[in-house]
């Protein structure tokens, strides 16, 4: 009797749920949904009517070979994703190994490191971007390479991924597995790669979403290292189709969902790992 | 193995962290110390000297009353914005981990705000702003609705709704790593004990979730804080730049105004600021931190 | 574990060195010919023209052109800055008039000596150096839609009648009565506000240059000046008339010209360079451009505001090495001298030319009307030296209140005034 009361009062809660999700669902993809609509419409109708499904001037496939072309897409598709895959791997290396040491060993060092990080995180960018360009390309010169952006990507994410993995360390990795590990004789970095690095899966899933996402976007900083058309990203190139006069909306969505399919793919894929995450979690 | 010799941290330092310090030096460290520099000088963004001239930017930017309540009104719109997005952010990862029926693709259609940016954002949200919202009311009340990006506290408003639009999936995707962290285990004992599921989210759940609520908490101050290209696509200031934030005013006076000096030296201001409020929050969360 | 992190680390040092040496550098150039130049076009809607132009000329001449399009999020001046801060800069940027100012002294080439000089009296010399190359004319004014006039009026629609204020307000009457009810639009944007529609009021002096400075000095009564009186009497007639009265910031640019290209509106003020806007609507046949209807006699009402508008300079400095500086010295002639050229402005860009050698007779309707104004002597000069905060103070802090009628015009004066005394004046 018991069980099946609260079987039922879990259905009753599971459905007002679904319910008060499916309202909120409505208002957070509706602007996407607008985007779609509009992706097949031609400009003029755009002004017109963005709600209307069908402009006055029919249904247009066009945005779609057009934007292709003019943004010169698949170049550009190809650095984004290079920099992209190879900025959020060193970016979740690098600072997962850092809040590691962080976390684990009460150094002044450490401190200080983590309290330059934490305060970094707040600098606005615009003060960095004069400086930045002016040390690296007007005195060192080594601006236009794919390289120095995604040293630069990671130098600039590093903060944020250190802040959370130190986190999730500090609440979610048990230091007695860590002190079991030493006596059976691991060293500090097969204990952090064998054993801490698998615990953070979810931890890195959410970080390589959020860094993948935030490199795949970046527009500023690409804009000012990569100053050539070969390299230029996805972000940048899409910037023809704005002008200061006129904005060609058409070609902007269609540019829009053909760039975000791959983080939305990687999102998805990634999702699957941090529920899978809660096994690797039980470790404990 | 001795842990405390010098050469010993040193080593370890420079396994773990040896890298990443010198990226972050170059990157982040040194253009900062430059651009420290560059508030000492007269410098317009654009021309080959940059004459020292000591404090006058600082006196200028003190001086500037543009500045002072731009920074005002960030406060309240971050204050509102912080609230509602971590509010929101919360109460969909809390569902979306609860077992229901499609929480996958919740999950997936909360995050996709996340992938729409610059001038799509500002030129979607204008119409619902401008033209969807407009004429609902219109139907209601049968009179010249304004809009709300017309009025004053309306364009105010109207950024707070966008950034809880746009932020909430994003801390959402935080929170949920959250509860996944938590193991089913200390659930199922708390459950097995008596408590009910309100009971096991504020006794369990949330002072597990410590570290996250940390990391969200600083990441929508310090965004909310600086933000920028939000302000720049939907209202861009308008209506009579009432609804310049801090970071545009900022971004103005170095650019536009051609005052890079005092444009950086606001900059540092709110930094500072901004480092401030981060840092007690921080530090306030990290103590109530549980360890595992 | 280990061994996956560190081959997934090797990996990616491996390709991104594979990369930093495919790495290509721009400059050394692609083809044989060798040379290689940037141009930042701040244009953007003659981007797409722009490109094909260049790859045109490559073939022609050999030199291989990079045209970069104006980021719209900041300034063009702070993407110039930028790009000299990196040491990097284009071979060819084009900016507005006051940055050539700000710019001339430390980047700019001397153009002195080119063959074009003859044909021009709009370039921009700074301290005795020609610094920039104007590239085209433009012009404020009303835009007008004829069509939309004539078939409420049911007569033909002569612009000049219209000239003063009395007369445009009977038209507007007229087109009231006729089922017009809202026939003007005014852009809300502070650019159109701050940088188009006031400085009309310095630009419209006997001495502009006296007018501001005196202003800066806190010495001029903007509330009794005639000519801001006379055009703010044109200003409140257009926001009695206009269609978006009650929520004027709710117009926006696309929607405005929109509503003039289909002719649900008559006027909007504006610009020729609206025509890369209304051109993507179905526009009707009649469209064209009219001095500011004023009731004033010193014949202001006949003329439009406007003159050279986009400078080209070329970089001075040494990341620009001489052939590339030979190569854009070259192409501003081919601009001004080679018929290909001649084409390429006026015909596929669609603008008015600023050398007197250029033939335009294939122009849309707006520039051909900028142009008979240009050709009869009847622009009124801009005045390129508001202080860079005008637009932006004026436009978006005090006229954007006054369009909504938050304010009225004796405030505006006041706050205008106020806004000059703590101004910084820019030197020239």
């Amino acid at each position: 009797m018991e069980n099946e009361k609260a079987a039922r009062n879990k259905k009753i809660r599971h459905a007002l749920m679904i319910v008060f999700l499916s309202i909120l669902f409505v208002a957070f993809v509706f602007p996407f949904i607008m985007v779609i609509i509009n992706v097949f419409k031609v400009k003029a109708d755009i002004t017109a009517n963005p709600l209307a499904l069908i402009g006055s001037h029919g249904f247009t496939l066009d945005n779609f070979p057009n934007a292709i072309k003019k943004m010169n897409f698949f170049p550009s598709f190809g650095n984004s994703l290079f920099i992209t895959i190879l900025s959020t791997i060193g970016t979740i290396i690098l600072s997962s190994m850092t809040a590691y040491l962080i976390v684990r060993n009460d150094w002044k060092a450490n401190k200080i490191l983590f309290v330059l990080m934490i305060a970094s995180m707040v600098i606005p960018f615009q003060v960095l971007m004069i400086p930045l360009v002016s040390l690296y390309g007007g005195i060192f010169g080594v601006l236009n390479h794919r390289v120095t952006l995604i040293l630069m990507h990671i130098g600039f994410s590093l903060s944020m991924a250190t802040f959370m993995f130190h986190g999730s360390i500090h609440t979610n990795v048990p230091i007695s597995l860590e002190e079991a590990a030493t006596i059976d004789g691991c060293n500090k970095w097969q204990i952090f790669s064998q054993i801490v690095f698998p615990i953070l899966k979810p931890t890195i899933a959410t970080v390589a979403i959020i860094d993948a996402m935030a490199f795949w976007n970046d527009y500023l900083l690409p804009s000012l290292v990569l100053g050539r058309k070969e390299l230029y990203t996805i972000p940048i190139a899409t910037k023809v189709f704005y002008g200061t006069y006129s904005t060609d909306t058409g070609l902007i969505m269609a540019a829009l969902l053909l760039a975000m399919l791959p983080i939305l793919l990687l999102y998805l894929f990634l999702q699957r790992y941090i529920v899978e995450g809660i096994t690797a979690g039980a470790v404990k | 193995m001795k842990t405390n010799t010098m050469s010993y941290k040193l080593k370890q330092y420079l396994l773990f962290a040896g890298v990443s310090t010198v990226i972050f030096a170059c990157v982040v460290i040194i253009p900062f110390i430059y651009g420290l520099y560059l508030t000492f000088t007269s410098w317009d963004g654009v021309s080959r000297n940059k004459p020292f001239v000591g404090l006058t930017n600082y006196v200028n930017a003190f001086g500037d009353t543009g500045y002072w309540t731009s920074l005002g009104r960030t406060f309240i719109y971050s204050a509102i914005a912080v609230i509602l997005v971590n509010a929101v952010a919360f109460i969909i990862a809390y569902m979306v981990t609860s077992g229901i029926k499609g929480q996958n693709f919740f999950r997936a259609g909360f995050f996709v705000p996340n992938l729409i940016g610059g001038i799509v954002l500002g030129y979607v949200w204008k119409f619902v702003f401008n033209k969807a919202l407009v004429e609902i009311s219109q139907t209601i009340s049968s009179g010249q609705a304004k809009s709300l990006l017309a009025t004053e506290n309306g364009a105010i408003a109207a950024l707070i709704i966008v950034s809880v639009w746009q932020y909430a999936g994003y801390m959402m995707l935080i929170y949920v790593a959250g509860f996944m962290s938590v193991s089913e285990d200390v659930i199922e004992a708390a459950k097995i004990d008596g408590c009910t599921g309100t009971q096991s989210i504020i006794h369990i759940s949330i002072p597990l979730m410590t570290a996250s609520f940390v990391q969200c908490l600083f990441l929508t101050i310090t965004r909310c804080f600086m933000v920028y290209d939000v302000n720049l696509s939907l209202t861009n200031g308008d209506p009579y730049g009432s609804s310049a934030l801090a970071a545009m005013h900022v971004y103005n006076q170095a650019f536009i105004n051609k005052n890079y000096g005092t444009g950086q030296a606001e900059a540092l201001i709110l930094f500072i600021i901004c480092a401030v409020i981060g840092g007690i929050q921080v530090y306030v969360g990290k103590k109530g931190e549980v360890q595992a | 574990m280990k061994k996956k992190l560190l081959s997934l680390a090797m990996v990616a040092a491996m390709s991104a060195s594979l990369v930093a040496c495919g790495g290509s550098d721009g400059k050394s150039g692609a083809n044989g010919s060798g040379v290689s130049i940037t141009i930042l076009n701040s244009k953007t809607e003659i981007q797409t023209q722009f490109e094909e132009m260049a790859e045109e000329y490559e073939e022609a001449t050999g030199v291989h052109v990079e045209v970069y399009n104006a980021d719209t999020d900041t300034t063009v001046a702070s993407q110039v800055a930028t790009k000299y801060a990196s040491n990097d800069p284009y071979t060819i940027s084009m900016v507005d008039a006051k940055d050539i100012y700000s710019l001339a002294d430390d980047y700019a080439y001397d153009l002195s000596n080119e063959d074009w000089v003859s044909h021009t009296t709009l370039g921009i010399t700074v301290n005795d150096k020609l610094a920039g190359f104007p590239f085209c004319v433009e012009a404020r004014g009303i835009l007008y839609n004829a069509d939309a006039i004539e078939k409420v009026t049911g007569k033909e629609f002569d612009p000049k009648s219209v000239a003063t204020l009395d007369d445009f307000q009977k038209l507007l009457d007229e087109l009231k009565a006729g089922g017009m009810e809202t026939p003007v639009g005014i852009l809300s944007e502070y650019w159109s506000l701050g940088a188009h529609w006031f400085p009309m009021i310095y630009e419209e002096q006997a001495d502009p240059d006296a007018f501001v400075n005196g202003l800066l000095e806190g010495k001029e009564d903007l509330a009794g000046n005639e000519k801001y009186n006379e055009l703010m009497d044109t200003f409140e007639t257009l926001v009695k008339y206009n269609y978006a009265k009650g929520s004027a910031s709710n117009a926006d640019r696309e929607e405005t010209s929109m509503m003039l290209a289909e002719g649900q509106i008559a006027f909007m003020f504006g610009g020729n360079w609206d025509w890369s806007v209304i051109n993507q609507y179905d526009y009707t046949e009649h469209l064209g451009m009219m001095p500011v209807p004023q009731n004033t006699s010193d014949g202001t009402n006949g003329k439009l505001v406007g003159g050279g508008s986009k400078y080209i300079f070329v970089d001075s400095s040494d990341a620009t090495s001489d052939e590339q500086r030979q190569a854009a010295l070259d192409f501003l002639n081919w601009l001004v001298s080679d018929a290909e050229g001649n084409a390429f402005l006026t015909e596929k860009c669609a603008l008015v030319p600023a050398f007197d050698n250029i033939d335009a007779s294939a122009l849309d309707p707006l520039s051909l009307s900028v142009k008979s104004y240009a050709d009869a002597n009847n622009l009124v000069p801009n005045y390129n030296y508001l202080p860079d905060d005008h637009m932006t103070v004026v436009g978006q802090e005090i006229m954007q209140k006054y369009l909504d009628e938050a304010i009225d015009r004796a405030e505006v004066a006041k706050e205008v005034t106020e806004y000059f005394k703590t101004a910084t004046p820019i030197a020239h």
